[in-house]
């Protein structure tokens, strides 16, 4: 899906609620426009020809309707439900072809084409109600004395580069005692 | 320079001998234009009804539209569902306009099946309304009802379904009045060509889901939720509640909140919790909290749209004011829901 300014952006919706109750195929008519002789026709004839059946068996919601123009390149016309119409063409097509590109026409919405700013949309206010200050908040606070000690520092503190030295100082007075050691207690051995 | 000059009267000469001819045509350009300005002064093309184009087939559209919502209609009753009172008369007119003293049109319209279609939904969402919220008072029932009910909401999905293109009315873009009653009138054919329980299946599908996915509590707020509670506490014998401050949060700044809980004194229990910017405010909210609860409408309610529609509860089921609402007067009634969903998971 394109990004650029000038397509519309929105949320994924349903209409109607489609769904929830029962599912209704929101092509509601198609309109197929095509030539009876010219080659840019082909795929379309023959997909009259062989398919064309089937595809009216299997969606009898749809309004099928056939459109012979001398001359012309093949299109099909979506019309949905919404009120949207739209129409593609079907220039050098294969029946193949003909047969998806009508499958992507009849399980869409109608709804445009749009750059979806969320894969997802709720009409609910929230799930989960609506947030203040002491959502989630840290039940150990309930039992907390305040002003505390421990609440009024800083959650994270730097050591400072003294700290650090002495640290280090401290560490390296120990290691030595600790080696002493060792040479005492295998002098003593010896 | 010797050479520019000579190749600038070469150049002069051979312009001069040949012949002037263009290779696009100066007149398109123009005529263009002027039909374009043409076409802007004509102004905005009014827009037609589907029925004047070539490739439209009513009797297609009608097979087409009973098989989109799987239903099974008689074919007369779903033509005269289709067919307003105002298309009849503008055909009458029509033809005496041309000459004929007894206009004869073998088409029947749909009022009587408007009526009927009208009181057979008010009845299914009433019935459905009351199974699935038994504790709401009365007057919220009446509120979602409406809505429901509305001439807008059932002008959407009558728009939705596709009758705007096949119904017969003089009416043009048809008026949401004229959507509205026309799927009153299919509701209705249905009854009558496939029975109740088709009708019920229908109605539930179509129009009882418009309140999945809404906010019920847009529908119906209580005035003075605090004296309310109280009074409806006081009929169960039980004390008006004590609100005491929970929660305090930016006191003095632009961003003050405030948590109150609301508790009964008897046995120390909170029956709600609201906050807001003052703690006025966060007791209001707090008290239509504890009302939420008392009625079974909660902020996370899921309305079960699978219940078995047999089983809804009696047509002259009413459920309590909000001037009488006690939970002792409740008991029987609010088991009708729990029943319904255990019967449903244990079906599954």
């Amino acid at each position: 899906m394109a990004s650029n300014r000038f397509t519309p952006t929105g949320f994924p919706r349903v209409p109607l609620q489609n769904g929830i109750g029962r599912y209704i195929c929101q092509l509601k008519r198609v309109t197929l426009r095509f030539c009876k002789s010219s080659g840019s026709s082909r795929g379309i004839r023959d997909f009259i020809e062989t398919e064309l059946i089937n595809f009216a068996q299997e969606h009898p919601g749809t309004a099928v309707y056939l459109k012979p123009r001398r001359h012309k390149s093949p299109s099909f016309v979506a019309e949905y439900l919404n009120g949207e119409r739209e129409v593609i063409s079907c220039h050098n097509f294969t029946a193949q072809q003909m047969v998806k590109w009508l499958n992507l026409y009849t399980t869409r919405s109608g709804v445009p084409l749009m750059r979806y700013v969320k894969m997802w949309h709720t009409e609910c206010p929230s799930i989960q109600g609506v947030w203040s200050p002491f959502t989630n908040m840290d039940p150990k606070l309930n039992t907390t004395q305040f002003p505390s000690e421990e609440l009024n520092k800083p959650t994270w503190e730097e050591k400072s580069a003294t700290k650090k030295l002495l640290e280090m100082v401290k560490n390296t007075k120990i290691n030595d005692v600790n080696e002493d050691d060792t040479q005492r207690i295998e002098a003593t051995q010896m | 320079m010797l050479t520019l000059r000579t190749i600038n009267r070469i150049l002069k000469v051979v312009k001069t001998n040949q012949r002037c001819e263009q290779s696009f045509h100066r007149w398109l350009a123009p005529t263009l234009r002027e039909l374009k300005r043409r076409k802007d002064a004509l102004g905005p093309e009014k827009p037609v009804h589907r029925k004047t184009y070539i490739e439209w087939n009513y009797d297609t559209e009608l097979y087409a539209f009973s098989k989109r919502l799987g239903e099974e209609f008689n074919n007369n009753l779903l033509q005269q569902a289709l067919t307003e009172r105002s298309y009849i008369v503008s055909e009458e007119e029509k033809q005496k306009s041309v000459g004929i003293d007894q206009p004869l049109l073998d088409l029947a319209d749909n009022s009587k099946l408007v009526t009927k279609g009208s009181n057979f939904i008010d009845d299914i969402v009433n019935r459905y309304l009351h199974t699935v919220l038994p504790r709401l008072p009365e007057e919220g029932i009446i509120e979602i009802q409406k809505y429901l009910t509305s001439t807008e909401t059932l002008s959407h999905i009558s728009f939705h379904i596709g009758t705007s293109e096949l119904i017969l009315c003089a009416d043009f873009p048809v008026e949401k009045l004229t959507l509205a009653n026309v799927l009153k009138s299919i509701t209705a054919a249905l009854v009558e060509s496939s029975g109740n329980g088709r009708a019920t299946a229908f109605v539930r599908d179509f129009i009882l889901t418009q309140i999945a996915d809404k906010d019920l509590h847009q529908f119906w707020k209580p005035e003075e939720p605090i004296k309310l509670l109280s009074d409806i506490l006081a009929r169960d014998n039980v004390q008006s509640p004590e609100p005491r401050l929970i929660g305090c949060s930016g006191k003095n700044t632009l961003l003050a909140c405030f948590r109150v809980g609301l508790y009964t004194p008897h046995n120390k229990q909170m029956i709600g919790l609201g906050f807001g910017e003052t703690v006025d405010i966060a007791h209001e909210m707090a008290a239509r909290d504890g009302l939420r609860q008392l009625f079974g409408l909660s902020d996370t309610i899921l309305l079960p749209f699978n219940i078995e529609l047999e089983n809804l509860c009696a047509s002259n089921t009413k459920n309590l004011s909000v001037n009488e609402w006690s939970q002792m007067k409740l008991s029987p009634q609010s088991k009708h829901l729990e029943f319904y969903q255990t019967k449903i998971i244990s079906s599954n």
